[in-house]
């Protein structure tokens, strides 16, 4: 079952790679290991979904890769780059250059309108970004219109969209998403999702994504499923071999009803 | 720049920290430019004139304001003469005074009570804007203002009288003026001489030859030091003000850095998740504080400075109220300088920073996944600095709060400030600790009931320990500083009130008429000469000492001594008391020393006679004299004589008792102050026209502090307003903040099926339990230092003084917080308690 996880990937197309990390919260008697010595990569221009049952350790792994905690053991590279033995300052750096997040609650700066959430990853690496680029990622993400209004006066959809147009406008290497439609209706979730698909499809961006929902699951090229800090099997689109805009038709994508059955088996086995 | 954008997007939030600074800047910039314009001004009699020489004035006790020892009159002469020589004198002018009101309509003008001689209205200058200077005993120069033109009779009222006088001229400044002479038989001595100069005169060589002429006789006064010659009533005006002002400008002072540090931190900490979210889309802990601190520096500049403008603004109109409740003298006005708002716009802005300062340092530790997490509960409360800082300043409030008892009683109330200060930066810091059994204790008995709110409110509080501690701290400041002054009047008051044991009995008094300063001669006549009595009383019934006749009050110069009050009455009789009607005008602290001098020999029972003087023990055991020696006073007039001791007195109304003709004869001016009579008082048409008026005896009890009380009852006013209204005003700036940053949580509430009301219920019901537990704990650092004062005042009155606490007082003062925290919580979510997205 987790044949692929073990192998050891090319080192050259991970833009995102975990080697033998282990997250262990609280000391000795009370500790719980969120992750237990875990190896994975993703590889440059695919969408991976991370899937699992609460308490799995999906959210702590998304983290740890992205540089906002640090693990117990184990080494972290992003985009070439050693998260070890970089200090607060360098791991800041280095998230604002080169990872892009996107939060489940859209975290946008509520005193902020939509246009300066978006300059602001720009702005706080001391680079004043023209107007024009800014709203050009607005329109790119379908938001145009909206560039003046603040966060309270968008809906969740659209605060979602203004949190990808932010988490992209620096170029990022990799862009993680925590739950990116879990505060979402159906609909609006299928518009955030057609959005990180295309990001992917059109610039070859890589995404790394945290759901609970096989629907969302099923637009990514891979499915990882976790169970208790380890990965518990793992799913690839039929079509997808890493090619970069690789997903071709609908018909080769994974469907959400075989990743239902496939979570259901892991559930029902823990 | 990102951190002006976050203040302009965020107004909401920042309005706090505005409104706090602004407040608080404006408040002080106002005091203390009140305060800086209090010094003592050059005197408009003496405006027009360059030099002056005044006699030595000796150093008197801090609050004492008895006039200074006049030159003896052969002094006044040889002065005059030397000075008269200086090259460039025209005329050197001695300036004497004395009581003299014109009656205008019928009653006694309040605004006119001082008499000069006309060559003194040179000084100012005044000159004549019609008829002709004063001649012979019955003219008078009056302010032209006053209406009356020459050759019209006018009335004075005088020491001996109303005397009727012809108006012979006006003159263009106040005052009235008769000759030379005359002024001089009703004046008592010359304190100071004006020199009149020849235009062009070289000033310095002037006032470098009075120097020399007036050797060790005078001092010569110019420029800016003439304000030294401003009246002794001017000076315990502008004295009291600056009590006033001092303590209004220290409880405020603490008042803003209390809450503009804690709004501001607080404003900070309410941001935590913000924060969290920048660090999560690439701030660095760097950015995050140079943001937090820039973004006070904004909110800073303009708040300090709009406080700054209106406390310009206010500070004139601060002014006029401090003289019309008396704390100023007439003719104060504030003067606009540069220092005292520049003072408290950097002040303010100092502070403001001080208390982002290591908030903005906490704010950059805040981890990026702070901003995932829901609001949550505060993981670490308490740091180890704020512990031990708290600790230490709790200790130290409660060390100065014992030091207090054993302190001098000019610094009881100076220390209990202190004490009381450091207690509540103590307990405010200490709060994170201290309020979660306080929380389970009050809401035990509520939360067992049915219902979610008393739970909600446990869970909510304890869960954010930090914000309740937060919202808390205005309410302890209030309801500590409402305590704790409140508290400090009225057992200062009832202190002194216990060593009054004053009974009046008496038929009658007669009082000065409304304005009227005292009573004159005919007065005294009127109702009977002798009539009244006067004692003062020791508390243990210990040797007194009674007037026999209308005590006529002066001031006299012992040498040696700074100048003491005396009183002249027909006899006086020592020890035995009798059952003579008495009245104790004695304070508590001097009884208590004169009691301590036991070893002293005690005057037979008698009289003072002519030339005898009754000395009160607290003199005589300072200067060691007995009855029999013979002692040297120097009166109002400058001249001196000698005096046998006839006894010294366990208790006296005075310093020195005298024979009343002797003081009049030394003190042409002197007046008396009241008559208590044995039998009907004469009526008012008779008392009416010589500036008087008869009270009954329940009527002068109920009169006889009023002034007194008045200006206690003001100046606590002052206090307790100021301070308390601007945390009052921080108490609802908190809540406000606090509830407003919790929006997203009532929504949640309603979400889960809670009704608006409840939500409300939920947010009214934290706000009276930050209510009560600030009340609790602004309670118990006022009582330390309440207790302190308690101790220090018994053992100087000598007995066990009751601590006062006016609860209703106090109560209404909870009751204000409760309103204005209430009402500022449920404002603040009304908007989120309706809507349930």
């Amino acid at each position: 079952m987790t044949t692929d996880a073990a192998k050891t990937p090319e080192p050259a197309a991970e833009v995102v790679l975990l080697r033998s990390v282990s997250k262990v919260y609280g000391a000795a008697p009370h500790a719980v290991t969120a992750l237990d010595d875990m190896t994975i990569g993703f590889r440059a221009g695919t969408f991976t979904a991370v899937m699992g049952p609460s308490g799995s350790g999906k959210s702590t792994l998304l983290h740890c890769a992205a540089g906002l905690d640090r693990p117990t053991r184990g080494q972290v590279i992003v985009d070439g780059t050693d998260l070890g033995p970089l200090d607060e300052t360098g791991l800041t750096l280095l998230r604002r250059g080169r990872v892009g997040f996107v939060f489940q609650s859209f975290n946008l700066v509520p005193a902020l309108t939509a246009e300066q959430n978006v300059a602001l990853p720009l702005r706080l690496a001391g680079v004043r970004p023209p107007g024009a680029e800014i709203r050009a990622a607005l329109a790119e993400v379908g938001l145009s219109g909206r560039a003046g209004h603040r966060p309270d006066e968008l809906s969740g959809g659209e605060r979602q969209r203004v949190a990808v147009a932010r988490a992209l406008v620096t170029r990022p290497a990799v862009l993680f998403a925590d739950e990116p439609t879990g505060a979402l209706d159906t609909r609006t979730s299928r518009e955030v999702l057609a959005l990180l698909r295309d990001v992917v499809d059109r610039q070859g961006q890589t995404v790394v994504m945290v759901t609970h929902d096989p629907v969302a699951a099923a637009h990514a090229d891979r499915v990882v499923l976790m169970a208790d800090g380890r990965i518990a099997d793992e799913m690839t689109a039929p079509g997808d071999r890493g090619d970069v805009g690789g997903a071709g038709p609908a018909g080769l994508r994974l469907r959400a009803e075989a990743i239902a059955v496939r979570m259901a088996a892991l559930e029902g086995s823990c | 720049m990102l951190s002006l954008d976050m203040v302009r997007g965020g107004r909401a939030g920042f309005a706090g920290a505005f409104v706090a600074l602004f407040l608080g800047v404006a408040l002080v910039s106002m005091t203390a430019l009140v305060f800086t314009s209090a010094g003592p001004r050059v005197p408009a009699r003496y405006a027009g004139t360059a030099v002056l020489v005044r006699a030595p004035a000796a150093v008197q006790a801090d609050g004492s304001f008895l006039a200074d020892r006049p030159w003896p009159p052969e002094t006044v002469r040889l002065l005059t003469d030397r000075l008269k020589a200086v090259p460039g004198v025209v005329a050197a002018v001695p300036d004497r005074s004395f009581y003299a009101q014109p009656v205008i309509g019928g009653r006694p003008d309040p605004g006119r009570v001082e008499g000069r001689p006309w060559s003194s209205a040179a000084l100012a200058p005044h000159r004549l804007v019609s008829g002709s200077p004063p001649s012979g005993d019955r003219e008078v120069v009056v302010e032209h203002a006053l209406g009356l033109a020459p050759g019209s009779a006018v009335t004075l009222l005088t020491a001996a009288g109303p005397v009727p006088y012809a108006v012979s001229g006006t003159a263009d400044g106040p005052g009235l003026y008769l000759g030379d002479a005359a002024a001089a038989r009703l004046s008592g001595g010359v304190r100071v001489i004006g020199l009149r100069t020849a235009p062009g005169a070289d000033l310095a060589a002037v006032e470098a030859a009075a120097r020399t002429a007036a050797g060790s006789l005078g001092e010569v006064l110019s420029g800016d030091a003439r304000a030294a010659l401003e009246t002794k009533a001017d000076a315990r005006t502008r004295w009291i003000g600056t009590q006033v002002l001092t303590a209004m400008a220290s409880l405020s002072g603490f008042a803003v850095v209390f809450v503009v540090a804690s709004t501001f931190a607080f404003g900070v900490m309410r941001r935590r998740r913000d924060l969290g979210l920048l660090r999560a889309v690439g701030a660095t802990p760097r950015q995050v504080r140079r943001m937090v601190r820039g973004e006070a520096l904004a909110v800073g500049v303009a708040a300090a400075l709009a406080g700054v403008a209106a406390g310009i603004a206010l500070a004139p109109v601060f002014g006029d109220l401090l003289v019309a409740a008396g704390f100023e003298p007439p003719g104060f006005s504030v003067r606009i300088t540069a220092w005292p708002p520049a003072a408290a716009f950097g002040g303010g802005l100092v502070v403001a920073l001080l208390g982002t300062w290591s908030a903005a340092r906490r704010a950059a530790r805040t981890s990026p996944l702070e901003a995932l997490r829901e609001a949550g509960a505060d993981r670490r409360p308490m740091t180890r600095a704020r512990l031990l800082l708290g600790s230490a300043f709790t200790a130290a409030g409660i060390a100065v709060a014992v030091a207090v008892a054993g302190t001098r009683p000019e610094e009881i109330v100076t220390l209990a400030l202190l004490a009381a200060m450091a207690l509540t930066v103590g307990i405010a810091l200490l709060a994170p600790a201290v309020l979660p059994p306080v929380v389970r204790a009050l809401l035990w008995p509520p939360s067992r009931a049915r219902g979610a709110t008393w739970t909600l409110v446990r869970e909510g509080s304890l869960a954010a320990i930090r914000r309740t501690a937060s919202t808390t701290a205005p309410v302890l400041l209030t309801v500590g500083f409402a305590v704790l002054v409140t508290g400090m009047v009225q057992t200062t008051a009832g202190a002194f009130a216990l060593g009054r044991t004053a009974v009046v009995r008496a038929e009658a008094v007669v009082v000065p008429a409304d304005g009227v300063p005292g009573l004159s001669d005919a007065v005294v006549a009127a109702a009977g000469g002798t009539a009244g009595r006067v004692t003062g009383d020791t508390a243990d019934g210990g040797a007194g000492s009674t007037a026999g006749g209308v005590p006529l009050p002066t001031t006299v110069h012992p040498d040696g001594m700074p100048p003491q009050a005396a009183l002249g009455a027909a006899a006086w009789e020592t020890g035995g008391s009798g059952g003579a009607p008495r009245a104790g005008t004695d304070s508590p602290g001097e009884a208590g020393r004169a009691r301590k001098a036991g070893d002293l020999p005690q005057g037979r029972e008698g009289s003072g006679g002519p030339g005898t003087v009754v000395v009160a023990r607290w003199v005589a055991a300072e200067r060691g004299w007995r009855a029999g020696d013979t002692i040297r006073l120097t009166f109002e007039d400058g001249r001196a004589e000698p005096l046998r001791v006839a006894a010294v007195a366990g208790d006296a109304p005075a310093a020195f008792l005298l024979p009343r003709d002797v003081v009049r004869a030394h003190d042409p001016s002197a007046l008396t102050p009241e008559i208590l009579l044995p039998g009907p008082a004469p009526g008012a048409d008779r008392l009416g026209p010589l500036g008087a008026r008869a009270l009954g005896p329940a009527a002068y009890a109920a009169s006889s502090r009023d002034e007194d009380d008045r200006l206690v009852w003001l100046f606590t006013l002052v206090l307790v307003g100021t301070a308390v209204g601007y945390t009052g005003v921080a108490v609802a700036n908190t809540l406000f903040m606090a509830a407003s940053g919790r929006v997203r949580e009532f929504r949640v509430l309603r979400a889960s099926g809670a009704t608006p009301r409840q939500v409300l219920g939920v947010v009214a019901a934290e706000s009276a339990l930050v209510t009560v537990m600030g009340s609790l704990l602004g309670a118990a650092v006022a009582l330390p230092a309440l207790l302190g004062i308690r101790s220090g005042l018994s053992r100087r009155v000598g007995a066990s003084v009751p601590l006062i606490v006016p609860w209703p007082a106090v109560l209404g003062v909870v009751g204000a917080c409760l309103v204005l925290a209430v009402a500022a919580g449920v404002l603040s979510v009304l908007g989120a308690a309706r809507r349930a997205r």
